[in-house]
């Protein structure tokens, strides 16, 4: 039956390996005529986010992030040939971990919905149906639920294992992960965060981890190597230490961070964080930045809002959807996943480095704050952190249906971030990866009024 | 049997109101993974919280939203609106995402006097089972303290010793269900475990007794279909018996607020909180645990092949995804043993919504040829 609905050819990381896999293979410059020409050769919604992608004044930038994530979906679409295993894992989870095993390669189920959203026709909407039809609920998240439900048909490209660290910091995330191990007969190896911040929790954790790593080793047939490790947390450590750099820039008023680079620094991290690819990202993403404020480049006359996203914020018209902001003053300052609360790594021992890698993971996007003692308290502490490190004058929370624990705070979580910021909230609802949800042009509409009305107009001036 | 159906569906009946009254404090849990016995020997009575289908959730929509579920979130309304004021304090449980909201939220807005958060692992593990056990020495530190009295392991071993004597009554009734010609209905049994998790232990022992003697003989009347029930949080006795109502008899269940934890005791050697972790950790038959499938899908399969079903309903609550995508799993896993299986989606409390099941429900007992 699965043939029927889709050929092997049709697989969403089959197709998204495919166009990727060409990045890597085009100049480092690209002029505005070889953009056009490119443009003409897609269909219509892939050359609406390759030209947004590849306007003038991140060009350099986004061209290095594509040709990394290009590396990154080539060395999984070819592992097996070359001896290795490919790990899929859900976002939470650092690549370096699977980077330090020589016979394993990561792809990340979210990285692959996102990029797959941005890239391919008709993005994710059959892959979405395929997994309802099964009798999966539509409750459940799309980022995960759109390259599972393709993964799901049987004729994807198949990982060789599933490792999840998801169990304590989302129910859905971590329930759909093991679904799909059992129904497609994968290994699968899975990590807890105890729902707790205290000292014992990170001491068990780092027994968890240790335990994770042990049953690594054996499914590989292979045991880590200290001076791998060493070499690919040295580069992790190197490229932590770029995000330290723009962090500063994204500090700055006006912004000189164009907005979508929030998701290239975690999609950096998600894909080829301690690879050379994930260095040479965040040099270009801070050369761009150094560019603009040397240059005053700003792409609106001012900038009227700095927003900081308490959770995501919309892909499924991603790269038009920054631009768009962008061109009205809208400055994305940050989002959750683009806040990282992980530190450099000690590379003195191979216990050194296990501690630390554990302490990052504990501390890893979402994995910190919903898996925290508190949902609400941990997730509030960070997002206030942030909003003062950055000074953002609003906060928008982008609801998606499946995010039931941030859902369930959420409303106390406004109450006690206005309290405590006087930062005004907006509570949007939509599907990130969806496009039929919620139009597009609801959101514009719901947020150019919140902006308009709330943030950038003098308290004074409203009746 | 009225009686017990009338004591269920009180939030506070007449047995909690007593104990109240000569001074016994309350705490409320709401997960399954509680172990109540540390709550028991430390002379206080432990009271699952339930809903038993109250629809009402204006209060608690102010503070979660309506994509969590709605029994958590009509747990929350009787929290707020002062229904469960009669607790003395709240203990929470990383049951799931929507209930640990609804304890978030009540903590915060209703601030009881104690609260504790007792953190079980998702995995059944040497490492887990220590951490859990762990727990469960912190959650007797916590009642100690606060309550200002002793746990010690006597007192611990006799109300672990009560408490099995309940599950193995509650295992008979099960029995009396289970017969060839049934002595006991789905929504009598329900009520029955529901009442258990809301009154004295001594006092719910009696009432049981009592009831065991009168329905060892008993009939239910004709049925066409035996049907086992399983899935989601469901304490709506009024869901069971419209599903009865048309022929179906619900002989066995696998439900979080029936059957899934009456297990036995193993002995495990160590102390009673390590008898705790591994009896709870090791029968939490709950798709909140990982890695952990097979335990399910064969305590499910085999209440269906003891009780002789003719089929099985698999039920969810709206939002509830954890069962929702083991209910999939399990479909296909009884469906290949030879149990035809219904997938319902409801919406916890909604009455409205009978229609829509019951219609669902004689459709599948025709499929099934009854």
């Amino acid at each position: 039956m699965n043939m029927q609905l889709i050929h092997p050819y049709e697989g969403l990381f089959n197709r998204l390996s495919g166009i990727l896999g060409i990045i890597p293979t085009l100049p480092d410059r690209l002029s505005d005529e070889d953009i056009e020409g490119l443009a003409r050769l897609l269909p219509a919604e892939m050359s609406k986010t390759l030209k947004a992608v590849l306007e003038p004044g991140m060009r350099e930038a986004s061209l290095a992030f594509f040709k990394a994530v290009g590396t990154w979906a080539e060395k999984a679409a070819h592992a097996k040939e070359n001896g290795k295993k490919v790990v899929l894992m859900p976002f939470n989870f650092a690549p370096e971990i699977i980077y330090m095993f020589e016979k394993a390669v990561p792809i990340i189920t979210e990285g692959i919905t996102t990029l797959s959203t941005a890239a391919l026709d008709k993005q994710g909407d059959k892959y979405w149906d395929f997994a309802l039809s099964m009798g999966l609920p539509d409750t459940l998240c799309s980022a995960s639920a759109i390259e599972i439900g393709s993964l799901l048909t049987g004729i994807d490209f198949q990982p060789d294992l599933i490792l999840s660290a998801a169990p304590g910091s989302c129910d859905d995330n971590s329930k759909i992960h093991e679904f799909t191990a059992n129904y497609l007969g994968l290994p699968q190896i899975m990590l807890e965060k105890p729902a707790d911040t205290s000292r014992r929790a990170q001491e068990l954790y780092l027994t968890y981890f240790k335990a994770m790593l042990r049953e690594m080793e054996e499914f590989l047939g292979e045991e880590l190597d200290e001076d791998r490790m060493r070499e690919v947390i040295e580069k992790a450590n190197r490229a932590h230490e770029l995000y330290d750099e723009l962090w500063e820039y994204r500090k700055m008023v006006p912004s000189p961070v164009p907005n979508i680079f929030n998701l290239y620094i975690y999609g950096t991290k998600y894909t080829v964080w301690g690879q050379n690819e994930g260095i040479t990202v965040m040099q270009k993403l801070i050369d761009t930045c150094k560019r603009r404020v040397e240059t005053g480049d700003y792409p609106a006359p001012k900038e009227i809002a700095r927003t900081y996203w308490a959770y995501l914020f919309y892909y499924y018209d991603f790269m038009e959807f920054f631009n768009w902001l962008e061109k009205r003053g809208i400055a994305i300052v940050g989002d959750l996943p683009s806040t990282w609360f992980t530190k450099r790594i000690d590379t003195t021992s191979k216990e050194s480095m296990t501690r630390d890698l554990a302490s990052n993971s504990f501390d890893y996007f979402m994995t910190r704050q919903i898996g925290g003692s508190s949902v609400l308290l941990n997730w509030c502490d960070d997002i206030i952190w942030a909003c003062r490190e950055l000074s953002a004058n609003a906060l928008i929370y982008c609801g998606h249906h499946s995010c039931k624990q941030t859902w369930s705070v959420f409303s106390a979580l406004r109450s006690e971030f206005m309290k405590r910021t006087k930062i005004p909230t907006l509570l949007l609802q939509g599907d990130m990866w969806i496009k039929r949800m919620t139009p597009m042009s609801s959101l514009h509409q719901q947020i150019n009024e919140f902006i308009n009305n709330v943030v950038a107009r003098p308290r004074s001036s409203r009746k | 049997m009225e009686d017990i159906k009338t004591l269920a569906e009180e939030i506070q009946n007449q047995y909690v109101k007593k104990w109240r009254d000569e001074g016994g404090k309350v705490l409320g849990f709401s997960c399954v993974a509680t172990p109540v016995e540390i709550i028991e020997a430390a002379g206080i009575l432990p009271y699952r919280i339930k809903a038993m289908g109250s629809p009402e959730k204006e209060l608690a929509d102010a503070y979660m939203s309506r994509f969590n579920c709605a029994f958590c979130r009509s747990c929350l309304q009787l929290g707020l609106d002062g229904t469960y004021d009669f607790l003395d304090g709240l203990i929470e449980t990383n049951g799931c995402d929507h209930l640990r909201g609804m304890f978030e939220n009540w903590e915060l807005v209703r601030k009881p006097d104690f609260f504790h958060y007792l953190r079980v692992p998702h995995f059944v593990r040497d490492d887990s089972l220590a951490a859990y056990e762990e727990e469960l020495g912190l959650l007797r530190g916590a009642i100690a303290e606060s309550f200002a009295v002793t746990i010690d392991d006597e007192a611990l071993n006799a109300a672990i010793a009560t408490s099995q004597d309940i599950m193995g009554m509650l295992r008979s009734m099960n029995g009396l269900r289970e017969r060839g010609e049934p002595a006991v209905t789905g929504t009598e049994a329900l009520a029955v475990v529901a009442l258990s998790g809301s009154m004295p232990a001594e006092a719910f022992k009696a009432l049981l007794e009592e009831f065991l003697k009168e329905r060892s003989d008993a009939k239910v009347g004709e049925f066409r279909a035996r049907l086992m029930l399983g899935g989601a949080a469901t304490d709506e006795l009024y869901f069971v018996e419209e599903i009865e109502s048309l022929g179906g008899m619900v002989v066995a269940d696998a439900l979080c607020y029936g059957s899934r934890a009456l297990w036995r005791l193993q002995d495990s050697g160590g102390g009673p909180l390590h008898q705790l972790a591994e009896g709870y950790l090791h029968n939490l038959t709950c798709p909140r645990m990982f890695k952990h499938y097979e335990q399910r899908r064969d305590f499910i399969l085999e209440t269906a092949k003891r009780a002789e079903v003719d089929g099985a309903v698999l039920i969810h609550n709206k939002f509830c995804d954890l069962h929702a995508v083991d209910n999939v799993a399990l479909r296909a896993d009884l469906e290949s043993e030879g149990v035809p299986v219904l997938l319902l989606e409801k919406d916890y409390g909604a009455k409205a919504d009978m229609g829509r099941i019951k219609t669902r429900v004689q459709a599948f007992l025709e499929r099934i040829g009854r």
